[in-house]
């Protein structure tokens, strides 16, 4: 998408209708939103070829690269500001003389280097890049989650073949060489995400924060020609210039009065909030990337009553990751409790920890839960699931005996665990046994060495049970927690990018409004315009000229009426 | 018990009053229009509206908690994004242009919830422990009021793009040179001036095919529109993917899977990206905008609907085939 070049469109007769293409437009129409800012009110009367050249030869000095040039321009809200920038901050008319001379002084003392960083930092800032970028990030975001990520090759080979390959072309060679199986670690994808972070980098730099400076300059606009040609215009007649001030004051415009010229702003933070926008993108990318390369994670399943060491569990995910003195510590796992709904099902689970210093002394104690974990020294201790490790029962009054308890199936939070108490002869080939099977740790079900149903026992009641001839007591389920531990350093800044992102993003929904008025004889010419909210400024206009009393000579009260627009 | 009968009724109520506005809606289309039928599909949008608010409250009094945790409930609550956005337009703006396009979505999302496929989850259920948070209030409100801005916005941008091109494959279609060129110039040139300048230059050309200048008036004005509710929805959006991390940092201890629903989102978020920096680059905004907004239109629907049919990934909550 190129923008409008100035001197393509010098004849008329081109025009084409292809709207993804450069447009070619007759020069008289393209300097529409230039008489908006300031300083070209006064230019706005120079015939549009005189503008035209004299744009493009400040242009063409300041800087190196032609394309980068109009596509740097227009990368504000409007064309104008940043042609405000290149040429000058006073006047308009002597803008143009002043700028040859700084840049040539620039390209007299700066060496090599410095103009290769000047137009490698245009490329980067330009936009049409930046958006491919973005489409291709997305594009190989969405091939991620179509192909399988992390299987072994065998799994591509098999469903990538050669012999027949997916969309004609697309064979096993291409998702192993390209690392489309760990798309979102593969250096294609991390480097198209630094050539974004690049981008935004350059973006800012070049284009934002120029744009501090140019938004927050203004000017009275002194003719009502150039007043006439604002997006919205309207004229009242009898009306004094102070009321629509105070008007404008009381809808929360600031206002600035000189004399027959005034002019009003509102929401100048809406067009500077892209700026912090762009900065909080660049914080969650730093933060993204010191997680990824400087943090320990590790995930670790403890059956109720035993401990770990906090070091055994935790490993490295890059270059960057270095132990702290908290990775000596030890962690026992006093309680691991469940929850239930009445219907039975698992509504919450909880783990009692006690964290233990090299001494043995308790420095921490916490039930964590779901959605409740434990921070200690950096470490962060997450409940993510859970397991039965072991049925406690007494055959026959003889015990305790622990029965390891295996998962038979697994469906997220169903879960289904059983164990086995051989019967008889232990070493005969197809030994028969009291099978016991439980999905929580509420109720075991037993069924006896020929597979029938023999009843359902409650750890904590007790009670025995009597399958072919021996007498079972369930004395405890023990189950065992499932935990994730984690450093990550990254994680504050990434916070503080986020409540940034969050916050920036509501401000920049402001539309930055701006109003000029000339006090002409006893008629007020009022004109404005804005940046977003293009439908109800008209309507807000208006209304609020409704407002303006309309000065009556004959009497001597001020009547309110309605002034209807032109 | 009352709870349940009052929620069918609500649901019937507010269905079978949508329906109507959008029978109206066609009649007018089709037929002819009727004076007071815009009054009706005024009224008949707010009392639904009402309806799917009483809905909504009465399965959060039913179930004990926040009528987020499936697929059904999150569609119920996209059909009363819907509505509210509406309402809004309503009384923002006193015509009904719009309403158009928003009153079939809710009467689509809100029909295909309560009927065909998810007939079995109607029965609120529990919530597994995982989305025992507060933070399950503010993101899936997020992001259904994000998906449902963007969804309006995105079918604004269609709309934009088949009207342009309409004309367009007229303006192809006239063979005369002459009367191409000036078409096509006055059709192109009139959407960039402002009101004034348009004045203007009708007064001093003789082809003031007013046809054109109101059809590419609607244009800007659907422009206007689309740029502002796809603003809104991105906010939404960029909320409640971040409320999402947090969450996820909390409960999982890692703000990033890289999870398909994530993956999503993430994706529908940058094409919305694209799309407000198209608006910047050129003044060609409206068409490439709109080129670029209206994918995103089956994005989101891929996003919302088509990773939970996979029933894949960390979001498997609201799959089909969870329960």
């Amino acid at each position: 998408m190129k923008t409008l070049s100035p001197l393509n469109s010098s004849n008329p007769c081109l025009l084409k209708t292809h709207f993804l293409k450069v447009p070619i437009f007759n020069p008289i129409f393209k300097f529409k939103p230039l008489p908006h800012n300031t300083h070209h009110a006064r230019i706005a009367k120079v015939p549009s070829f005189t503008m035209n050249s004299k744009l493009k030869s400040s242009q063409d000095i300041n800087n190196t690269g032609k394309k980068s040039v109009s596509q740097k321009i227009v990368l504000s809200e409007t064309s104008p500001p940043p042609l405000a920038v290149d040429k000058d901050g006073i006047n308009g008319g002597s803008g143009s003389e002043s700028v040859p001379v700084s840049s040539k002084k620039k390209g007299g003392v700066s060496g090599l280097a410095k103009k290769l960083s000047k137009k490698v930092l245009q490329i980067l800032s330009n936009l049409s890049l930046a958006i491919g970028e973005m489409f291709t990030i997305a594009a190989l975001m969405a091939l991620g989650t179509v192909i399988e990520q992390g299987e072994a090759p065998d799994f591509y080979f098999k469903n990538y073949p050669e012999d027949h390959p997916v969309l004609g072309f697309f064979t096993w060679r291409w998702v192993l060489t390209l690392g489309f199986d760990h798309m979102f670690t593969s250096p294609v994808f991390i480097g198209m995400l630094a050539l974004l972070g690049a981008s935004l980098m350059a973006c800012t730099y070049t284009t934002q924060i120029p744009l501090v400076k140019v938004s927050r300059r203004w000017a009275f606009l002194h003719s009502a020609e150039a007043i006439r040609k604002q997006e919205f215009s309207d004229t009242l007649t009898r009306a004094s210039i102070e009321d629509v001030g105070t008007l404008l004051m009381g809808a929360g415009y600031e206002v600035f009065l000189k004399g027959p010229c005034l002019y009003a702003f509102q929401g100048l933070a809406g067009r500077l909030a892209p700026i912090g926008v762009h900065i909080s993108l660049l914080l969650i990318m730093v933060g993204g990337t010191l997680s990824a390369a400087g943090s320990f994670k590790g995930s670790v399943t403890v059956p109720q009553g035993l401990n770990f060491v906090v070091g055994d569990v935790l490993g490295p995910t890059g270059f960057l990751s270095t132990p702290t003195e908290a990775f000596n510590t030890e962690i026992h796992v006093n309680r691991f409790y469940m929850d239930y709904f009445e219907s039975g099902e698992v509504s919450q689970f909880h783990t009692d920890l006690s964290l233990l210093d090299m001494d043995g002394k308790e420095v921490m104690r916490k039930t964590i839960s779901v959605n409740d974990p434990l921070r200690y020294g950096g470490i962060t201790i997450y409940q993510t699931d859970w397991s039965i490790s072991a049925l406690q029962i007494l055959k026959d009054n003889e015990g305790p005996y622990n029965l390891a308890m295996a998962p038979l199936q697994i469906n997220g939070d169903k879960k289904l665990f059983g164990t086995f108490l051989p019967v008889g002869d232990i070493n005969s080939p197809d030994v028969k046994g009291i099978s016991m099977l439980a999905r929580d740790l509420q109720s075991i079900v037993l069924y006896d060495k020929e597979g029938k149903f023999a009843g359902v026992r409650r750890p904590n009641s007790k009670l025995p049970i009597n399958i072919d001839g021996s007498e079972i007591v369930i004395l405890d389920a023990i189950g065992s927690s499932g935990l994730d531990l984690k450093t990550d350093p990254g994680v504050p800044t990434v916070y503080a990018g986020f409540g940034a992102l969050m916050l920036t993003t509501c401000i920049s929904y402001l539309s930055h409004s701006q109003i000029w008025a000339i006090q002409d004889g006893t008629s007020v010419i009022i004109g404005g315009k804005t940046n977003r909210a293009k439908m109800e400024f008209p309507e807000e206009m208006n209304r609020l000229l409704d407002k303006v009393p309309e000065i009556v000579e004959s009497s001597s009260s001020q009547q309110v009426d309605t002034i209807t627009s032109g | 018990m009352i709870f349940s009968t009052l929620e069918h009724i609500l649901t019937h109520i507010s269905f079978s009053v949508v329906s109507i506005v959008i029978s109206t809606h066609l009649i007018t289309l089709l037929v002819n229009e009727i004076l007071g039928f815009h009054d009706l599909s005024k009224n008949g949008m707010i009392i639904s509206f009402f309806c799917i608010t009483g809905l909504l409250i009465t399965r959060w009094i039913l179930s004990g908690h926040l009528p987020f945790s499936d697929l059904y409930e999150s569609f119920i609550f996209l059909s009363w994004g819907f509505s509210i956005f509406h309402i809004v337009f309503c009384f923002k703006k006193h015509k009904n242009d719009l309403s158009a396009i928003i009153a079939p979505s809710v009467i689509f999302t809100q029909g295909f919830a309560t009927l065909g496929v998810l007939t079995e989850i109607h029965q609120s259920a529990i919530l597994v422990p995982a989305l025992q948070s507060h933070w399950l209030m503010m993101h899936v409100s997020m992001m259904i009021f994000g998906y449902a801005a963007l969804l309006c916005g995105s079918l604004l941008s269609v709309g934009i793009l088949v009207i342009t091109f309409g004309e367009v494959i007229q303006i192809l279609g006239k063979r005369n040179n002459l009367y191409f060129l000036i078409e096509s110039f006055s059709f192109v040139e009139i959407q960039y001036m402002n009101r004034n300048e348009r004045n203007n230059v009708f007064q001093k050309t003789f082809f003031s095919s007013s046809r054109n200048y109101y059809r590419s008036q609607f244009i800007q004005q659907l422009d206007r529109w689309s740029y502002r509710i796809i603003s809104l929805g991105f906010l939404f959006l960029t909320i409640g993917i971040l409320s999402g991390a947090v969450w996820a940092n909390e409960a999982w201890g890692s703000y990033w899977n890289w999870d398909p629903k994530e993956t999503w989102a993430f994706i529908t978020w940058t094409i919305f990206a694209i799309y407000l920096h198209t608006r910047k680059n050129t003044k060609f905004e409206s068409v490439n905008s709109s080129i670029a907004a209206s994918p995103g239109f089956l994005i989101i629907w891929i996003c919302y609907l088509g990773i939970n049919l996979l029933g894949i990934g960390l979001h498997s909550y609201g799959s089909f085939t969870s329960n």
